[in-house]
């Protein structure tokens, strides 16, 4: 072991590699946070450049790259509620809310510092605990992962905002809406109404765009008079008693994000959203989620970094890509010539250690360039509104376009950016209907491939996994409808008292 | 009065046609004078995306102007092909086209928004890949035919990594010659579907070769037989589907392959430079290296290849599709 990871340091200690890392996280953390340029975009469009470095210098820019997107798009996220990656979808319920107080510079830190501590905790998750994740991770059949996503599913709960009922229906139209497409096993249409550009099922970035940051430029331009109280963020940091305050929430966002990225096929967005939903229960005033809680910034920077190093334990452990960047970076070392999996830990594994030592620089890279970034970025709240909204406009017809250089995607996101807008004013949550539009097509392509293979609902029941997640799915209905029922009818006592 | 105007009107029309003759053969002279675009109907970081910029680079260094790749992805490859086939066809936007946009969807989507032979003018065949039949490291079956004795009169499921995808149609095809009562289970894409497989949750998958791979290599899944029409130097003692002498796989070939189109109507003398600095790119060092590392072999050739070729596979696929009946209206 002492004499691998000799050999690993051998291997990685060279300017080249601090150079490439360095280069990917700043590269990174920019595109990350302009909205529709997606980590998973910039590493695909690295990987030419891989070919012609030494295998290690070329992987670590790839992961460098990613690690800089995931938190990139908090950045966007958190100033001009536009998540520059879906990972940070979850981060604009609070971190955007702070940024209108005043805090922008506080939201930006505590994103950093989730981002990083959670980093450094999957990537030791990835060097000491491999091999036992994913075999334990290959125990995922389809009704396996049913139950996990049914228990995701009940998430919705807590970010449902201040009617329950509103909130499920906010994420049932966006399993419906999720349905739009082919469908999985008969390739039939569905909702698409004869329209060819609907039969790949609508974008996932112009509908997110749409959603959040559209409204806040609708409803700008309706009140034009009032005015914004956005003011300098430079005073505001992060006190050491507001980060002892959030670490168990950034610790067990961390474990959050490790199972679910050690899973093939997840992904952050959900991670950030299940860490946030689990922070919410877990606090004594679950009400301030969703108006600039602090917590819930660490909760979901917490959830989606933890994934970033977790999703490279199938790949390297099984040579299995858990999501499309796990793909991608399969692909730069198939043009390497090096197969990731068991085999590579016996013939290569001076390269593994090297690989190592990489990960855990990048996580120092990170919070190195993230601090320098955010002290610049932070700067975008100076700037006037009516300069900011038309940019962050531009921002998002450019973002929605450059996914699939299509206006049709331009089209989808001002339209749910209309619904978006409307669902605000009579009071219903978005972040469900994304859930919703996340989570359902697994939902129902596991739902249906537990059928396929067994053709007999026992199935559903056939191991200790499944009851481990019914059982956490029945507690968590009843914990979490308990508690709102408990909130609502406490808010409801204050309103008489008040009247 | 009248006649003179006729003349004058044909000689427009001549003199148009003239000097419309004359840029046309101008154009393929000094063709590309500007950036060219290959469309790419999946999205980044996909095998078709790395081939095509692969092909990209090469063409870059050797024209001097910047060839791009541009991502069209949706709808199982339809929707970014429908766009090519609507491109102008001036030879600065090109296609990647590969066994789905060229071979499978126009015998599986019947609504099809683009006609595979008509809209397109083939310019070269690039690559092609192999499929592998491999089943779980747990499976007992070590040959095809023990495979067929072991699943005689059970239902077996076939993974693949969507429905009219290369590895789902291989699926059909061995289910129809075989009889064998198969489920299909779709995933979405190979990443997901070869975790099933190792772990078992599915029985059996005719994954591409480069994807199945590094499972192989380390043990997870077996190969059986791999479905073309020799056997793969990757794979030496592993017999084609052909070779094991069942009744019903004799001449059984599923391939995928990848070669560059360019929309109908494309001047045949832009055709015949694309395809020769493609295959110049493609018998280059760096493009060997790539292909040999990801399990392809490289084709090349002339576009009338390449056109034959296209015709063979839309006919066999059309037969596949109709005995399968997996035909979606």
């Amino acid at each position: 072991m002492m004499e691998n990871i000799g050999l690993g340091l051998s291997l990685f200690f060279t300017l080249q590699n601090f150079v490439a890392i360095g280069v990917g996280v700043m590269i990174g953390v920019i595109i990350g946070s302009i909205p529709g340029l997606t980590a998973t975009m910039a590493v695909a469009l690295a990987l030419p450049f891989t070919f012609s470095l030494p295998p290690v210098t070329g992987i670590l820019l790839l992961v460098g790259i990613y690690k800089g997107g995931i938190f990139g798009g908090s950045i966007s996220a958190i100033l001009i509620r536009a998540p520059g990656t879906p990972a940070a979808a979850c981060t604009t319920l609070d971190g955007y809310p702070m940024a209108r107080r005043g805090e922008a510079g506080k939201a930006l830190q505590m994103a950093l510092y989730a981002s990083c501590i959670a980093d450094v905790i999957s990537n030791l998750a990835l060097i000491f605990l491999a091999g036992t994740i994913a075999s334990f991770a290959l125990e995922f059949g389809p009704p396996e992962y049913f139950w996990l996503i049914a228990f995701s599913l009940t998430i919705v709960i807590s970010i449902s905002g201040s009617s329950l009922t509103k909130g499920i229906i906010s994420g049932l139209l966006g399993v419906l809406l999720s349905t739009v497409g082919l469908d999985l096993v008969y390739g039939t249409q569905r909702l698409t109404f004869d329209n060819f550009n609907l039969m790949g099922g609508i974008g996932y970035i112009p509908l997110l765009i749409g959603l959040f940051a559209i409204p806040e430029v609708i409803e700008f331009y309706l009140q034009r008079a009032s005015p914004l109280n956005v003011s300098s963020s430079d005073r505001s940091r992060v006190s050491w008693a507001e980060f002892k305050r959030c670490l168990p929430t950034i610790v067990r966002g961390s474990f959050i994000g490790v199972a679910l990225g050690s899973v093939p096929g997840i992904g952050a967005t959900a991670a950030s959203f299940l860490s946030y939903g689990e922070a919410r229960r877990n606090s004594k005033t679950p009400e301030t989620f969703g108006r600039g809680e602090i917590k819930g910034v660490a909760a979901a920077e917490s959830g989606n970094n933890g994934v970033a190093g977790a999703t490279l334990i199938p790949l390297l452990a099984l040579g299995i890509p858990g999501d499309v960047v796990t793909a991608v970076i399969l692909g730069a070392f198939m043009l390497q010539g090096l197969t990731p999996g068991p085999l590579m830990f016996q013939d290569n594994i001076d390269l593994i250690y090297a690989l190592f030592c990489g990960m855990i620089v990048a996580s120092v890279f990170l919070f190195g360039s993230g601090l320098f970034a955010i002290r610049y970025f932070a700067k975008i709240t100076d700037v006037p509104r009516h300069i900011l909204i038309p940019l962050v406009l531009l921002f998002c017809v450019f973002g929605s376009y450059a996914v699939q250089n299509q206006m049709f995607d331009v089209l989808i996101m001002l339209c749910f950016g209309v619904l978006g807008f409307l669902m605000a004013r009579i009071g219903m949550s978005t972040p469900p209907l994304l859930i919703g539009f996340i989570l359902g097509p697994l939902f129902e392509d596991n739902l249906r491939r537990s059928y396929l293979i067994a053709n007999d609902a026992s199935v559903f029941v056939r191991s200790p996994i499944c009851w481990f997640f019914i059982a956490a799915t029945v507690l968590s209905l009843f914990i979490g409808l308990r508690k709102e029922f408990q909130s609502a009818k406490a808010a409801r006592e204050r309103a008489a008292a008040g009247a | 009065m009248k006649t003179f105007g006729r003349l004058l009107a044909a000689a427009t029309v001549f003199a148009t046609g003239l000097g419309l003759a004359s840029q046309a053969s101008a154009q393929a002279d000094d063709y590309p004078t500007k950036r060219v675009t290959i469309i790419v109907p999946y999205s980044a970081g996909g095998a078709t995306d790395v081939l095509a910029r692969q092909v990209a680079q090469g063409l870059t260094e050797k024209w001097g102007e910047t060839v791009t790749v541009e991502n069209r992805p949706g709808a199982g490859a339809t929707l970014g092909t429908a766009q090519a086939a609507r491109a102008r066809p001036d030879g600065y936007t090109l296609f990647m086209g590969q066994v789905s946009s060229h071979g499978i969807a126009p015998a599986v989507y019947a609504n099809l928004q683009y006609k595979a032979k008509e809209d397109f003018e083939p310019i070269v065949w690039i690559t092609e890949i192999p499929n592998v039949m491999v089943v779980p490291e747990a499976s007992k079956a070590t040959t095809v035919q023990e495979f067929m004795d072991q699943a005689k009169g059970k239902n077996v499921s076939f993974g693949s990594s969507g429905t009219g995808s290369s590895i789902h149609l291989s699926g059909e095809m061995f289910k129809a010659r075989t009889g064998l009562d198969m489920t299909h289970v779709p995933y979405r894409g190979s990443g997901e579907a070869v975790p099933a497989l190792v772990s078992g949750n599915i029985d059996v998958m005719f994954d591409n070769l480069p994807s199945a791979m590094p499972q192989i290599k380390a043990g997870t899944i077996r190969a059986l037989a791999v479905t073309s029409a020799e056997r793969d130097p990757s794979l030496p003692d592993v017999p084609t589907l052909s070779e094991t002498g069942i009744e019903g796989l004799e001449g059984f070939e599923a391939k995928s392959w990848f070669g560059l189109l360019a929309p109908a109507g494309t001047d045949k003398a832009i055709v015949d430079k694309v395809n020769a600095s493609v295959n110049e790119v493609i018998s280059g060092e760096t493009f060997q290296t790539y292909a040999k590392n990801n399990g392809a072999t490289v084709v090349g050739g002339s576009p009338e290849k390449f056109g034959e070729f296209i015709d063979a596979e839309l006919d066999k696929w059309a037969k596949v599709v109709s005995d399968a009946g997996v035909r979606v209206e």
